[in-house]
Protein backbone atom coordinates (compact mmCIF):
# COMPACT_ATOMS: atom_id res chain seq x y z
CA UNK A 1 0.00 0.00 0.00
CA UNK A 2 0.98 3.16 -1.39
CA UNK A 3 1.72 6.50 1.25
CA UNK A 4 -1.10 8.91 0.32
CA UNK A 5 0.84 12.16 -1.43
CA UNK A 6 -1.94 14.12 0.23
CA UNK A 7 -1.52 13.33 4.00
CA UNK A 8 0.76 16.00 6.16
CA UNK A 9 3.58 12.95 6.73
CA UNK A 10 3.91 12.48 2.84
CA UNK A 11 7.78 13.40 2.49
CA UNK A 12 8.52 11.62 5.95
CA UNK A 13 7.47 8.23 3.97
CA UNK A 14 9.21 9.12 0.39
CA UNK A 15 12.62 9.98 2.20
CA UNK A 16 12.10 6.76 4.32
CA UNK A 17 11.96 5.33 0.30
CA UNK A 18 15.27 6.81 -0.53
CA UNK A 19 16.85 5.84 2.74
CA UNK A 20 16.90 9.35 4.31
CA UNK A 21 15.14 10.43 7.21
CA UNK A 22 13.23 14.28 7.19
CA UNK A 23 11.51 15.96 9.75
CA UNK A 24 9.05 18.82 9.78
CA UNK A 25 9.74 22.34 11.20
CA UNK A 26 7.48 25.61 11.02
CA UNK A 27 9.32 27.92 8.96
CA UNK A 28 8.10 31.07 10.85
CA UNK A 29 8.48 29.89 14.44
CA UNK A 30 10.84 26.97 13.60
CA UNK A 31 8.92 24.61 15.78
CA UNK A 32 9.70 21.27 15.36
CA UNK A 33 6.63 18.55 14.72
CA UNK A 34 5.54 14.84 14.97
CA UNK A 35 3.24 14.20 14.54
CA UNK A 36 3.57 15.80 10.84
CA UNK A 37 1.41 18.90 10.22
CA UNK A 38 -0.13 21.18 7.68
CA UNK A 39 -0.28 24.09 9.49
CA UNK A 40 1.75 24.89 12.45
CA UNK A 41 -0.58 25.39 15.76
CA UNK A 42 2.38 27.60 17.26
CA UNK A 43 2.12 30.73 14.77
CA UNK A 44 -0.47 29.92 12.44
CA UNK A 45 1.84 29.31 9.71
CA UNK A 46 1.30 26.92 6.89
CA UNK A 47 4.87 26.96 5.41
CA UNK A 48 5.99 23.63 7.16
CA UNK A 49 9.73 22.33 5.70
CA UNK A 50 10.92 19.11 5.90
CA UNK A 51 14.57 19.29 6.64
CA UNK A 52 17.22 16.68 6.43
CA UNK A 53 17.93 15.15 10.27
CA UNK A 54 20.36 12.18 11.03
CA UNK A 55 18.80 9.45 12.44
CA UNK A 56 20.78 9.62 15.97
CA UNK A 57 18.67 10.15 19.11
CA UNK A 58 18.20 9.00 22.64
CA UNK A 59 15.99 5.82 24.08
CA UNK A 60 13.06 7.87 25.61
CA UNK A 61 11.29 4.71 26.20
CA UNK A 62 10.75 1.40 25.27
CA UNK A 63 9.47 -2.33 25.51
CA UNK A 64 10.78 -5.65 24.55
CA UNK A 65 7.11 -7.71 23.58
CA UNK A 66 6.59 -11.46 24.43
CA UNK A 67 3.16 -12.35 23.50
CA UNK A 68 2.89 -13.33 19.81
CA UNK A 69 0.21 -10.13 18.72
CA UNK A 70 -1.29 -10.72 15.46
CA UNK A 71 0.93 -8.51 13.51
CA UNK A 72 3.78 -9.46 14.74
CA UNK A 73 4.45 -12.77 13.25
CA UNK A 74 6.91 -11.20 10.63
CA UNK A 75 9.08 -9.80 13.32
CA UNK A 76 9.16 -13.07 15.76
CA UNK A 77 9.42 -12.42 19.61
CA UNK A 78 10.45 -11.09 21.43
CA UNK A 79 11.62 -8.22 20.41
CA UNK A 80 12.32 -4.50 21.76
CA UNK A 81 10.70 -1.40 20.25
CA UNK A 82 11.68 1.91 21.40
CA UNK A 83 11.02 5.44 21.65
CA UNK A 84 13.55 7.69 20.18
CA UNK A 85 14.15 11.10 20.78
CA UNK A 86 15.65 12.55 17.89
CA UNK A 87 18.20 14.85 19.14
CA UNK A 88 18.25 16.59 15.21
CA UNK A 89 14.77 17.40 15.40
CA UNK A 90 13.70 19.50 18.49
CA UNK A 91 14.29 16.07 20.54
CA UNK A 92 10.63 14.84 18.99
CA UNK A 93 9.85 11.47 19.09
CA UNK A 94 9.81 8.36 16.88
CA UNK A 95 9.04 4.76 17.37
CA UNK A 96 11.15 1.63 16.32
CA UNK A 97 12.41 -1.75 16.12
CA UNK A 98 15.93 -2.19 17.84
CA UNK A 99 18.39 -4.26 15.97
CA UNK A 100 21.29 -6.24 17.32
CA UNK A 101 22.22 -6.84 21.08
CA UNK A 102 19.57 -5.15 23.38
CA UNK A 103 22.15 -5.91 26.16
CA UNK A 104 22.24 -2.22 27.21
CA UNK A 105 18.63 -1.12 26.52
CA UNK A 106 17.52 1.69 29.23
CA UNK A 107 15.64 5.10 28.85
CA UNK A 108 18.80 7.34 27.94
CA UNK A 109 20.65 5.08 25.39
CA UNK A 110 22.07 6.39 22.29
CA UNK A 111 20.91 4.70 19.15
CA UNK A 112 21.43 5.32 15.48
CA UNK A 113 19.27 4.24 13.14
CA UNK A 114 19.10 2.51 9.28
CA UNK A 115 16.32 2.22 7.07
CA UNK A 116 14.96 -1.20 6.90
CA UNK A 117 11.54 -3.08 6.26
CA UNK A 118 9.28 -4.20 8.73
CA UNK A 119 6.91 -7.58 7.28
CA UNK A 120 3.05 -7.26 8.35
CA UNK A 121 1.43 -9.59 6.78
CA UNK A 122 2.01 -9.96 3.00
CA UNK A 123 3.30 -5.76 3.52
CA UNK A 124 6.73 -4.39 4.20
CA UNK A 125 6.46 -1.24 5.74
CA UNK A 126 9.27 1.19 5.45
CA UNK A 127 10.84 1.95 9.21
CA UNK A 128 13.94 2.85 10.97
CA UNK A 129 15.54 0.07 12.80
CA UNK A 130 17.66 0.83 15.92
CA UNK A 131 21.12 -0.21 17.24
CA UNK A 132 22.68 0.58 20.20
CA UNK A 133 25.21 3.37 19.41
CA UNK A 134 27.98 2.20 22.04
CA UNK B 1 -18.61 25.26 42.10
CA UNK B 2 -20.95 24.31 38.77
CA UNK B 3 -24.23 24.53 40.44
CA UNK B 4 -26.25 23.61 36.87
CA UNK B 5 -24.65 20.02 37.65
CA UNK B 6 -23.81 19.17 40.80
CA UNK B 7 -26.08 16.69 42.17
CA UNK B 8 -28.76 17.74 39.76
CA UNK B 9 -29.36 14.55 37.53
CA UNK B 10 -29.17 11.13 39.46
CA UNK B 11 -28.81 7.66 38.37
CA UNK B 12 -32.51 5.51 38.50
CA UNK B 13 -31.28 2.24 37.68
CA UNK B 14 -28.44 -0.08 36.63
CA UNK B 15 -28.60 -3.07 34.45
CA UNK B 16 -25.71 -5.77 33.39
CA UNK B 17 -24.95 -8.67 32.06
CA UNK B 18 -21.73 -10.17 31.50
CA UNK B 19 -20.28 -13.51 30.35
CA UNK B 20 -17.22 -15.36 29.29
CA UNK B 21 -15.32 -13.78 26.10
CA UNK B 22 -17.00 -15.48 23.08
CA UNK B 23 -19.19 -17.01 24.91
CA UNK B 24 -22.23 -14.69 25.27
CA UNK B 25 -25.85 -17.17 24.68
CA UNK B 26 -27.10 -14.05 23.15
CA UNK B 27 -26.82 -11.66 20.43
CA UNK B 28 -24.86 -7.76 21.09
CA UNK B 29 -28.14 -6.02 21.04
CA UNK B 30 -30.32 -8.81 23.00
CA UNK B 31 -27.93 -8.23 25.70
CA UNK B 32 -28.09 -4.37 25.70
CA UNK B 33 -31.94 -4.39 25.75
CA UNK B 34 -32.00 -6.79 28.81
CA UNK B 35 -29.38 -4.46 30.14
CA UNK B 36 -31.90 -1.53 29.64
CA UNK B 37 -34.95 -3.34 30.51
CA UNK B 38 -33.43 -4.13 33.85
CA UNK B 39 -32.23 -0.64 35.12
CA UNK B 40 -35.48 0.53 34.08
CA UNK B 41 -36.98 -2.31 35.97
CA UNK B 42 -35.39 -0.92 39.01
CA UNK B 43 -36.31 2.13 38.66
CA UNK B 44 -39.66 1.34 37.85
CA UNK B 45 -39.75 3.15 34.84
CA UNK B 46 -41.20 1.87 31.51
CA UNK B 47 -38.40 1.21 29.00
CA UNK B 48 -40.84 2.87 26.30
CA UNK B 49 -40.26 6.23 28.06
CA UNK B 50 -36.74 5.98 27.50
CA UNK B 51 -36.07 9.03 25.21
CA UNK B 52 -32.08 9.49 25.21
CA UNK B 53 -28.70 7.26 24.83
CA UNK B 54 -25.18 7.62 24.72
CA UNK B 55 -22.06 5.46 24.38
CA UNK B 56 -18.58 5.22 23.98
CA UNK B 57 -15.31 3.36 22.75
CA UNK B 58 -16.69 3.06 19.03
CA UNK B 59 -20.20 1.15 20.14
CA UNK B 60 -21.86 -0.36 17.53
CA UNK B 61 -24.95 -0.39 18.90
CA UNK B 62 -26.95 2.93 17.24
CA UNK B 63 -29.86 3.73 19.31
CA UNK B 64 -32.27 4.08 16.58
CA UNK B 65 -32.13 0.26 16.26
CA UNK B 66 -32.32 -0.31 20.13
CA UNK B 67 -36.43 1.38 19.20
CA UNK B 68 -38.38 -1.58 18.23
CA UNK B 69 -37.34 -3.74 21.05
CA UNK B 70 -37.50 -0.78 24.10
CA UNK B 71 -41.04 -0.04 22.62
CA UNK B 72 -39.40 3.37 22.77
CA UNK B 73 -41.65 5.92 21.71
CA UNK B 74 -39.17 9.24 20.89
CA UNK B 75 -35.88 9.21 20.89
CA UNK B 76 -34.39 12.68 21.35
CA UNK B 77 -30.97 12.00 22.05
CA UNK B 78 -28.91 9.90 20.38
CA UNK B 79 -25.13 10.56 21.17
CA UNK B 80 -21.57 8.68 21.26
CA UNK B 81 -18.48 10.15 22.72
CA UNK B 82 -15.58 10.55 20.62
CA UNK B 83 -12.52 8.44 20.95
CA UNK B 84 -11.64 4.67 20.89
CA UNK B 85 -10.25 3.81 24.05
CA UNK B 86 -12.33 3.75 27.97
CA UNK B 87 -11.92 7.32 28.19
CA UNK B 88 -15.28 8.66 27.12
CA UNK B 89 -17.23 6.06 29.94
CA UNK B 90 -17.28 9.37 32.85
CA UNK B 91 -17.85 11.73 29.84
CA UNK B 92 -20.64 9.89 28.59
CA UNK B 93 -22.92 10.56 31.75
CA UNK B 94 -21.88 14.53 31.05
CA UNK B 95 -23.27 13.99 27.82
CA UNK B 96 -26.79 12.41 29.65
CA UNK B 97 -26.61 15.25 32.08
CA UNK B 98 -26.59 18.26 29.85
CA UNK B 99 -29.74 16.52 27.42
CA UNK B 100 -31.68 16.44 30.61
CA UNK B 101 -30.41 19.58 31.74
CA UNK B 102 -30.99 21.01 28.71
CA UNK B 103 -34.49 20.07 28.19
CA UNK B 104 -33.59 17.77 25.26
CA UNK B 105 -34.66 14.98 26.71
CA UNK B 106 -35.58 13.30 30.23
CA UNK B 107 -34.68 9.92 30.41
CA UNK B 108 -31.65 9.01 29.57
CA UNK B 109 -29.32 5.67 29.22
CA UNK B 110 -25.74 5.41 29.20
CA UNK B 111 -24.77 2.05 27.69
CA UNK B 112 -21.65 0.07 26.30
CA UNK B 113 -22.29 -3.39 24.71
CA UNK B 114 -19.81 -6.03 23.43
CA UNK B 115 -20.08 -9.21 22.36
CA UNK B 116 -16.94 -10.91 20.31
CA UNK B 117 -18.72 -12.91 17.95
CA UNK B 118 -20.48 -9.43 16.91
CA UNK B 119 -18.07 -7.06 17.24
CA UNK B 120 -14.64 -8.45 17.61
CA UNK B 121 -11.79 -7.98 20.13
CA UNK B 122 -12.12 -5.72 22.16
CA UNK B 123 -7.85 -4.80 22.02
CA UNK B 124 -8.26 -4.99 18.17
CA UNK B 125 -10.91 -2.84 17.91
CA UNK B 126 -8.88 -0.02 20.64
CA UNK B 127 -5.88 -0.36 18.29
CA UNK B 128 -7.90 -0.18 14.66
CA UNK B 129 -8.80 3.22 15.78
CA UNK B 130 -5.11 4.20 16.44
CA UNK B 131 -3.34 1.88 14.44
CA UNK B 132 -0.99 3.10 11.51
CA UNK B 133 2.11 2.68 9.53
CA UNK B 134 4.67 4.30 12.30
CA UNK B 135 3.15 1.50 14.82
CA UNK B 136 2.98 -1.12 12.45
CA UNK B 137 6.88 -0.72 11.51
CA UNK B 138 7.53 -0.54 15.10
CA UNK B 139 5.92 -3.73 15.90
CA UNK B 140 2.97 -1.93 18.06
CA UNK B 141 -0.04 -4.06 17.49
CA UNK B 142 -1.75 -3.77 21.05
CA UNK B 143 -2.96 -1.51 23.47
CA UNK B 144 -0.69 -3.56 25.74
CA UNK B 145 2.66 -2.56 24.18
CA UNK B 146 1.64 1.40 24.27
CA UNK B 147 0.63 1.50 27.73
CA UNK B 148 3.91 -0.57 28.57
CA UNK B 149 6.03 1.50 27.02
CA UNK B 150 4.19 4.13 29.16
CA UNK B 151 4.74 2.18 31.82
CA UNK B 152 8.46 1.73 31.35
CA UNK B 153 8.81 5.60 31.70
CA UNK B 154 6.87 5.75 34.76
CA UNK B 155 8.87 2.96 36.52
CA UNK B 156 12.81 3.60 34.95
CA UNK B 157 12.86 7.30 34.69
CA UNK B 158 10.29 8.70 37.60
CA UNK B 159 11.19 5.84 39.92
CA UNK B 160 7.76 4.62 40.98
CA UNK B 161 8.44 1.43 42.05
CA UNK B 162 6.96 -1.69 40.17
CA UNK B 163 5.17 -2.91 43.18
CA UNK B 164 2.56 -0.13 43.10
CA UNK B 165 1.33 -1.79 40.17
CA UNK B 166 1.34 -5.25 41.93
CA UNK B 167 -0.56 -3.63 44.88
CA UNK B 168 -3.20 -2.49 42.60
CA UNK B 169 -3.74 -5.81 40.80
CA UNK B 170 -4.05 -7.60 44.05
CA UNK B 171 -6.47 -4.86 45.44
CA UNK B 172 -8.94 -5.69 42.16
CA UNK B 173 -8.40 -9.07 42.99
CA UNK B 174 -9.14 -8.69 46.93
CA UNK B 175 -12.72 -7.21 45.92
CA UNK B 176 -13.34 -9.67 43.14
CA UNK B 177 -12.46 -12.66 45.01
CA UNK B 178 -15.12 -11.69 47.50
CA UNK B 179 -17.73 -10.50 44.76
CA UNK B 180 -20.54 -13.38 43.86
CA UNK B 181 -20.89 -11.91 40.28
CA UNK B 182 -16.92 -10.99 39.54
CA UNK B 183 -15.15 -13.50 37.20
CA UNK B 184 -12.43 -13.94 39.78
CA UNK B 185 -14.65 -14.97 42.91
CA UNK B 186 -13.42 -16.95 45.45
CA UNK B 187 -10.14 -17.17 43.61
CA UNK B 188 -6.78 -16.75 45.26
CA UNK B 189 -4.52 -14.51 43.95
CA UNK B 190 -1.06 -13.42 45.93
CA UNK B 191 2.56 -12.50 44.41
CA UNK B 192 4.15 -15.30 43.65
CA UNK B 193 1.44 -16.06 40.84
CA UNK B 194 1.67 -12.27 40.15
CA UNK B 195 5.45 -13.21 39.37
CA UNK B 196 5.31 -16.52 37.71
CA UNK B 197 2.35 -15.15 35.08
CA UNK B 198 3.96 -14.51 31.41
CA UNK B 199 5.62 -11.83 30.50
CA UNK B 200 3.12 -9.81 27.54
CA UNK B 201 5.34 -6.57 27.31
CA UNK B 202 7.68 -5.54 29.63
CA UNK B 203 7.22 -4.54 32.17
CA UNK B 204 3.80 -6.07 31.90
CA UNK B 205 3.03 -9.43 32.94
CA UNK B 206 -0.53 -11.29 32.02
CA UNK B 207 -1.98 -9.98 35.17
CA UNK B 208 -1.10 -6.30 34.26
CA UNK B 209 -3.77 -6.64 31.66
CA UNK B 210 -7.44 -6.47 31.70
CA UNK B 211 -9.66 -9.44 30.69
CA UNK B 212 -11.96 -8.69 28.14
CA UNK B 213 -16.04 -10.13 28.65
CA UNK B 214 -19.23 -10.29 26.60
CA UNK B 215 -22.57 -8.60 27.36
CA UNK B 216 -23.84 -5.10 28.67
CA UNK B 217 -23.92 -2.46 30.62
CA UNK B 218 -27.17 0.13 30.97
CA UNK B 219 -27.21 3.34 33.88
CA UNK B 220 -30.39 4.96 34.06
CA UNK B 221 -30.10 8.97 34.30
CA UNK B 222 -32.84 10.98 35.04
CA UNK B 223 -33.65 14.39 36.73
CA UNK B 224 -32.63 14.27 40.38
CA UNK B 225 -36.32 16.11 41.03
CA UNK B 226 -37.64 12.95 38.76
CA UNK B 227 -35.34 10.22 40.52
CA UNK B 228 -36.15 10.93 43.77
CA UNK B 229 -39.98 9.65 42.75
CA UNK B 230 -38.31 6.74 41.62
CA UNK B 231 -38.05 2.67 43.23
CA UNK B 232 -34.44 3.16 43.82
CA UNK B 233 -32.02 5.71 45.92
CA UNK B 234 -31.34 8.54 43.58
CA UNK B 235 -27.16 8.74 43.22
CA UNK B 236 -26.80 11.92 41.93
CA UNK B 237 -23.99 13.23 39.79
CA UNK B 238 -22.00 15.78 40.91
CA UNK B 239 -19.46 16.66 38.27
CA UNK B 240 -17.90 15.29 35.41
CA UNK B 241 -15.06 16.71 33.05
CA UNK B 242 -13.66 15.28 30.06
CA UNK B 243 -10.93 15.83 27.02
CA UNK B 244 -7.24 17.41 27.58
CA UNK B 245 -4.97 19.78 26.95
CA UNK B 246 -2.30 20.78 24.21
CA UNK B 247 0.62 18.53 24.86
CA UNK B 248 -1.75 15.23 25.30
CA UNK B 249 -3.54 13.54 22.58
CA UNK B 250 -2.99 11.13 19.77
CA UNK B 251 0.43 11.88 19.30
CA UNK B 252 2.61 8.88 18.32
CA UNK B 253 3.98 8.89 21.37
CA UNK B 254 4.80 12.80 21.65
CA UNK B 255 2.93 13.17 24.97
CA UNK B 256 4.38 15.91 26.92
CA UNK B 257 3.73 14.16 30.39
CA UNK B 258 4.15 11.02 28.99
CA UNK B 259 4.19 8.63 31.95
CA UNK B 260 0.88 10.23 33.10
CA UNK B 261 -2.69 8.98 32.77
CA UNK B 262 -3.38 12.64 30.57
CA UNK B 263 -6.00 13.38 33.27
CA UNK B 264 -4.06 17.08 33.84
CA UNK B 265 -6.03 19.29 32.93
CA UNK B 266 -9.72 17.00 33.36
CA UNK B 267 -8.70 16.49 36.73
CA UNK B 268 -8.30 20.21 37.47
CA UNK B 269 -11.61 20.71 36.09
CA UNK B 270 -13.06 18.43 37.85
CA UNK B 271 -11.98 19.78 41.66
CA UNK B 272 -12.70 23.11 40.36
CA UNK B 273 -16.22 22.61 38.84
CA UNK B 274 -17.22 20.47 42.19
CA UNK B 275 -15.55 22.19 44.75
CA UNK B 276 -13.95 19.04 45.99
CA UNK B 277 -10.58 17.82 46.57
CA UNK B 278 -9.31 14.18 46.86
CA UNK B 279 -9.82 14.07 50.59
CA UNK B 280 -13.55 14.30 49.75
CA UNK B 281 -13.45 11.05 47.85
CA UNK B 282 -14.01 8.35 49.77
CA UNK B 283 -13.93 5.69 47.46
CA UNK B 284 -13.29 5.34 43.67
CA UNK B 285 -13.57 2.99 40.21
CA UNK B 286 -10.41 3.62 38.55
CA UNK B 287 -10.79 2.48 34.67
CA UNK B 288 -7.34 0.21 34.72
CA UNK B 289 -6.94 -1.24 31.06
CA UNK B 290 -3.61 -1.87 32.53
CA UNK B 291 -2.26 -1.91 36.42
CA UNK B 292 0.47 1.09 35.75
CA UNK B 293 -2.30 3.34 34.04
CA UNK B 294 -4.44 2.54 37.48
CA UNK B 295 -1.26 3.91 39.35
CA UNK B 296 -1.05 6.63 37.36
CA UNK B 297 -4.54 7.44 37.18
CA UNK B 298 -4.44 7.73 40.98
CA UNK B 299 -0.85 9.89 41.00
CA UNK B 300 -2.74 12.34 38.26
CA UNK B 301 -6.16 12.72 40.46
CA UNK B 302 -3.82 13.58 43.06
CA UNK B 303 -4.01 11.05 45.75
CA UNK B 304 -0.46 10.39 45.59
CA UNK B 305 2.55 11.63 43.28
CA UNK B 306 5.37 10.34 42.18
CA UNK B 307 7.33 10.15 44.88
CA UNK B 308 5.15 8.79 47.49
CA UNK B 309 3.22 6.44 45.41
CA UNK B 310 4.85 3.68 46.67
CA UNK B 311 3.76 4.63 50.12
CA UNK B 312 0.06 5.12 49.53
CA UNK B 313 -0.55 2.79 46.42
CA UNK B 314 -0.07 -0.43 48.58
CA UNK B 315 -2.84 -2.92 49.00
CA UNK B 316 -4.52 -2.57 52.62
CA UNK B 317 -4.70 1.64 51.96
CA UNK B 318 -6.49 -0.13 48.70
CA UNK B 319 -9.22 -2.15 49.91
CA UNK B 320 -12.87 -2.20 51.70
CA UNK B 321 -13.80 -1.36 54.53
CA UNK B 322 -11.30 0.51 55.53
CA UNK B 323 -8.68 1.49 53.03
CA UNK B 324 -7.41 5.15 53.04
CA UNK B 325 -9.08 5.06 49.48
CA UNK B 326 -10.96 2.01 48.53
CA UNK B 327 -10.55 1.29 45.03
CA UNK B 328 -12.60 -0.79 42.26
CA UNK B 329 -14.24 -2.52 45.04
CA UNK B 330 -16.32 -4.87 42.74
CA UNK B 331 -12.66 -6.21 41.06
CA UNK B 332 -12.74 -3.61 38.57
CA UNK B 333 -12.13 -4.20 35.18
CA UNK B 334 -9.44 -6.56 36.33
CA UNK B 335 -11.40 -8.86 38.46
CA UNK B 336 -14.70 -8.43 37.85
CA UNK B 337 -14.95 -8.55 34.41
CA UNK B 338 -14.38 -6.02 31.32
CA UNK B 339 -17.10 -5.22 29.17
CA UNK B 340 -14.98 -2.16 28.22
CA UNK B 341 -15.44 -0.51 31.40
CA UNK B 342 -19.56 0.72 31.95
CA UNK B 343 -18.69 -2.53 34.84
CA UNK B 344 -17.04 0.03 37.07
CA UNK B 345 -19.70 3.02 36.58
CA UNK B 346 -22.18 0.49 37.60
CA UNK B 347 -20.25 0.07 41.29
CA UNK B 348 -20.02 3.42 41.45
CA UNK B 349 -23.91 3.54 42.00
CA UNK B 350 -24.00 0.10 43.83
CA UNK B 351 -21.58 1.54 46.03
CA UNK B 352 -23.22 4.24 46.89
CA UNK B 353 -26.71 2.56 47.17
CA UNK B 354 -25.02 0.54 49.79
CA UNK B 355 -25.29 -2.34 47.54
CA UNK B 356 -21.84 -3.38 47.29
CA UNK B 357 -20.26 -6.60 47.87
CA UNK B 358 -17.55 -4.80 49.68
CA UNK B 359 -19.18 -1.69 51.02
CA UNK B 360 -17.14 0.72 52.13
CA UNK B 361 -19.31 2.02 55.77
CA UNK B 362 -20.81 5.42 54.95
CA UNK B 363 -19.39 5.61 51.54
CA UNK B 364 -20.73 9.36 50.40
CA UNK B 365 -18.62 10.24 47.25
CA UNK B 366 -17.21 7.58 44.56
CA UNK B 367 -14.91 8.81 41.67
CA UNK B 368 -15.28 7.19 38.52
CA UNK B 369 -12.74 7.75 36.29
CA UNK B 370 -12.15 6.90 32.32
CA UNK B 371 -9.47 5.45 29.81
CA UNK B 372 -6.40 6.31 31.40
CA UNK B 373 -3.62 6.90 28.86
CA UNK B 374 -6.10 7.60 26.29
CA UNK B 375 -6.14 10.21 23.80
CA UNK B 376 -8.65 12.10 25.89
CA UNK B 377 -10.18 10.87 29.17
CA UNK B 378 -12.49 11.55 31.64
CA UNK B 379 -13.68 11.56 35.31
CA UNK B 380 -16.55 11.87 37.46
CA UNK B 381 -18.33 11.92 40.84
CA UNK B 382 -20.96 10.44 42.16
CA UNK B 383 -22.70 11.69 45.56
CA UNK B 384 -24.98 9.42 47.73
CA UNK B 385 -28.65 9.77 48.37
CA UNK B 386 -27.88 10.23 52.56
CA UNK B 387 -25.43 13.08 52.02
CA UNK B 388 -26.59 15.68 48.93
CA UNK B 389 -30.35 14.47 48.36
ZN1 LIG C 1 5.18 28.12 13.71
Amino acid sequence: MAHSSIEADAPYWAALDEGRLVMPRCGHCGTWHWPAVARCGECGNWGVEWHDVAPEGTVFTWTRTWHPFGGTEGIGTPFVTLVVSIDGAGGKRLMGLLDGDDAGIAIGAKVKGVVGQTRFGDRAVPSFHWHLAN
Amino acid sequence: MNKALFATTAVAGIGIRQFKRGQSPMSERTALVHAIVDACAEAGLDPADVDGFVSYGDDKNEPVRLMPELGTKELCWSQAVFGGGGGGIAAAFGSAAAAILTGQASAVIVFRALVQGHSGRLSAAVMAHHLNDMMIAAGVMAPAQVCAMRAMRLFEHHGVPTSTAEEFVKACYYHGARNPDAVAYGQTFDHAQYAASRMIAEPFHLFDCSRENDGAGAVLLVSAERARDLRKPPVYLLGVTQGTEKGWGDLAENDVDYASAGFASVVRRLWRQTDLTPADIDCAQIYENFSAQGVASLIDHGFCGYEDAAEFVRMENLIAPGGKLPINTAGGNTAQGFIHGIGIALESVRQLRGESANPVPGARTCLLAGGPGSPTVSSAIFGSAAAFG
